[in-house]
């Protein structure tokens, strides 16, 4: 029997009544529902072991530090990393870009160099550019995405040059599901220039299994409230030797070696990046959820996302008014942004909640692809592993009512 | 009539609906018949911060007393404002800043009107207010 068949059992908010209806949850871009094993381990944590990591020479201590500390060796085999010291808990991707961008900013950028980002970035991976291009005098260049929301690997070639030295594009579209070829990014990156090359993972990781040394990049960083996890945690991966090359950003207790009153010396990767107590019951929790992705098995996962990309390509791109922002390549995630002509996403996405029918409504934090394709708004559905067939039904079918109901 | 009889009189009406679903219908029969608003006062000064689509609110001082015009490029939020500002509408300012009634708790209408501070329906109510405000100092 498939493994996903009795999953929303393992999901409590399931057992929820949605105003009559039971709940049809297609938010997971935005934020994923959490298993019972997650919120159980939390539980536990702060019930039987808390105290702070790192500081304390008793047994709680040592417990919580043990525990926080074997997170990144979950990670390591997630990943496949070569180290579990390559793996730095942030509060989320938006903390990973910011570091990053000011990190790697500070140490390899100057007047004149590039940034390529791509038009279809989430604000969190243009934003921190923007502000440190300001800082630093550099410019952004942005790789156009073709009608078919597919990546024009042509633009981003003839964009590469010697002063690019950040190649920051997102492994899996928020709006479109459209996967670029990582691959194929990275061989083009390093044959036309030597810039570093960071994948924003914040969608990707939790729908599909990352290699990060089969891809070749160099950095990635993802949420993990979006893969199970709680909220205020989330991971940048990078190599080894990269990370050690780079400065904090945040300063504080437990990322030094040594303090004097007038200098200071870093611990080694991955403390020095991990000022202040970190919130380590996040990180022991989204242990608990990389355990429960590991014991579907990510290729399985995989394989539930991409049936439930075709039936929601199937079912989804021929309602009558249904306009739908898709991928058109044969890979893709199983998200799907959508407007009708002459009705409000804000309107469409209450009525769907009358419905159960929990989606998206808005600029998903892509307003200037949204601005490109001539779109105030949209809606978007995006599916996870607690998802089935009957969901993608139950929103055609609400789709269909709310839109009858507002022209 | 008062603002409070007003209030009285939307709640009745809206106590008719058994749910969101049809309080939403009404909202939206209420946008249709909100035509009057001229285009031209979509203008960036009468946006009403905070709500998810844009909503637009414009005051006129007639008599001593406040009238509020108002529009939406989405309909719930349109039959909402038009309800929120015929409430408040032919009321004197000093009346509309001193009146402590609070909407989000008298009406029932789902998601639209939580309590929530980053809320379309907060925003409309303190524009509102602060119109009147702004009229008596």
């Amino acid at each position: 029997m498939s493994k996903f068949k009795n999953i929303k059992k393992d999901f409590p908010i399931f057992e929820r009544d949605i105003n009559g209806n039971k709940l049809t949850y297609l938010d997971s871009g935005a934020t994923s529902q959490k298993p019972n094993s997650v919120i159980d381990k939390m539980t536990e944590i702060y019930k039987f072991n808390n105290a702070n990591v790192h500081r304390g020479t008793y047994v709680l201590s040592a417990e919580t530090t043990q525990e926080y500390e074997s997170v990144r060796t979950k990670f390591q085999s997630f990943l496949n990393a070569s180290e579990s010291d390559e793996i730095i808990f942030t509060k989320g991707t938006t903390e990973a870009l910011n570091f990053l961008a000011n990190s790697i900013a500070n140490k390899f950028m100057g007047e004149g160099d590039e940034i390529i980002l791509s038009e279809i970035e989430h604000h969190a991976n243009i934003i921190p550019w923007q502000m440190v291009a300001e800082k630093y005098k550099l410019s952004i260049k942005y790789v156009k995405v073709n009608e078919d929301f597919s990546l024009d690997l042509d633009d981003l070639t003839s964009k590469l040059s010697s002063k690019t030295k950040v190649v920051s594009i997102v492994g899996e579209s928020n709006l479109s599901g459209m996967l670029p070829d990582i691959k194929e990014i990275n061989n083009l990156v390093r044959a036309n220039s030597e810039a570093l090359l960071i994948i924003d993972g914040a969608q990707l990781v939790p729908h599909r299994k990352v290699d990060v040394q089969d891809l070749g990049i160099d950095f990635l960083v993802f949420s993990g409230h979006k893969m199970l996890g709680p909220t205020g945690i989330g991971v940048v991966w990078g190599k080894k030797e990269l990370l050690n090359s780079l400065d904090p950003v945040y300063g504080g207790g437990d990322m030094i070696e040594e303090v004097h009153y007038d200098k200071a010396t870093w611990a080694p990767v991955p403390h020095k990046f991990e000022a202040g107590t970190p919130p380590y019951v996040e990180a022991i929790g989204l242990g608990a959820a990389v355990d429960y992705l590991q014991d579907l098995g990510m290729s399985e996962v995989e394989k539930h996302s991409d049936e439930l990309r075709e039936y929601g390509r199937k079912v989804l791109l021929d309602i009558d008014g249904v306009n739908v922002i898709h991928s058109q390549e044969i890979i893709a995630g199983c998200t799907f942004g959508m407007y009708v002509d002459g009705v409000h996403a804000a309107d469409l996405s209450l009525m769907l909640d009358t419905h159960g029918v929990a989606v998206r409504a808005g600029h998903h934090c892509v307003q200037p692809f949204h601005r490109k394709l001539g779109i105030d708004a949209t809606i978007r559905s995006t599916a996870y592993i607690y998802n089935d067939k009957e969901d993608i039904d139950t929103l055609k079918s609400a789709l269909i009512s709310s839109v009858e109901m507002l022209r | 009539m008062s603002i409070r009889e007003k209030v009285d009189e939307y709640k009745k009406i809206l106590d008719i609906f058994p749910n969101d679903q049809e309080k939403y219908q009404y909202l939206i029969e209420k946008a249709k018949e909100n035509d009057s608003f001229p285009s031209e006062l979509r203008l960036d000064n009468f946006k009403v911060n905070g709500c998810q689509s844009q909503v637009w609110l414009v005051p006129e001082e007639k008599d001593e007393k406040l009238f509020f015009n108002s529009d939406s490029d989405a309909l719930i939020a349109k039959g909402l404002v038009t309800l929120i500002a015929s409430i408040y509408s032919d009321e004197k300012a000093e009346d509309i800043v001193s009146n402590e009634i609070d909407l989000m708790e008298e009406f029932e209408l789902g998601v639209i009107l939580s309590p929530a501070r980053r809320n379309g329906a907060y925003s409309m109510l303190k524009t509102i207010k602060e119109y009147a405000k702004k009229l008596i100092t």
